[in-house]
């Protein structure tokens, strides 16, 4: 009787650590880069009649902006989610 | 359940225990020992129960605040980094735009033909010759269509061929 009395002293002790509960905080999702969330411009064309060599290099020049600005937007996109992410985990 | 009851119901628990098994050779005591037994055994139990209850949710608060404190850092060290991002990013851009105005300016001399009032000597022949070329050689254009095809390559549009 007693370690029976015992016992369920013991299970009503370890009872209390079995049931944990969570903590219902995590840090609030960062807001991104305005700048990020534009979209990359379509790349332009050559238009007219009589093209010269050099319109046509301007344009592609023109493009080669285009291309270099996205891409710094994709770098940007992966360095933000590396070091959001690296903050966001260290809330543990 | 305030903490001072729960307090309060241990220690009962305790009391009725020492009454009950110890001073249960006390003839008043005595003559109740089997009901102080059983409900001290009880109230000790709850009381554990209730006691552990109590420890576990405070460890929780402290958790909660420490965590809550994290993530206002966090928080914190976010909105900084979208800072230093967004100038880096600025940077960037503006150096790239840049670059590329001084390569379309370069074109342009080429086009006004101001790039001869730069070079001196038998180059200028040679540079005037090639200028003469730009300005009677216009591109065909089946060559410009290609072009344009592949900067709209992203629209889904059928590649003449």
């Amino acid at each position: 009787m007693k370690y029976l009395i015992l016992a369920t002293c013991v299970l009503l002790m370890t009872g209390c650590s079995i049931f944990k509960q969570p903590v219902p905080i995590k840090p609030e999702f960062p807001v991104a880069i305005p700048d990020l969330m534009k979209k990359c411009e379509q790349l332009k064309t050559i238009e007219g009649d009589k093209i010269l060599i050099t319109d046509m290099l301007k344009t592609i020049v023109e493009n080669y902006t285009l291309y270099y600005e996205c891409s710094a937007k994709v770098d940007g996109w992966q360095e933000w989610y590396i070091e959001q992410k690296k903050i966001y985990d260290s809330v543990k | 359940m305030s903490e001072t009851i729960i307090h309060l119901i241990l220690a009962a628990g305790v009391v009725g225990l020492i009454a009950g098994f110890v001073l249960g050779v006390i003839p008043i005591i005595g003559r109740y020992k089997l009901p102080i037994q059983i409900i001290s055994i009880l109230l000790f139990a709850f009381g554990v129960y209730l006691e552990g209850g109590l420890a576990n949710e405070k460890e929780w608060q402290l958790r909660v605040k420490e965590i809550e404190a994290k993530a206002a850092k966090a928080e914190a060290e976010a909105a900084k980094k979208n800072v230093e991002l967004q100038a880096a990013l600025a940077d960037k851009g503006k150096v790239i735009r840049e670059k590329g105005d001084t390569i379309i300016k370069y074109v342009d001399r080429w086009r006004d033909r101001d790039i001869i009032k730069e070079i001196p000597g038998p180059e200028r022949v040679r540079v005037e010759e090639v200028i003469r070329y730009i300005e009677n050689c216009p591109i065909p254009p089946e060559l410009v269509n290609i072009h344009n095809d592949a900067a709209k390559m992203n629209k889904g549009k059928e590649i003449k061929k």
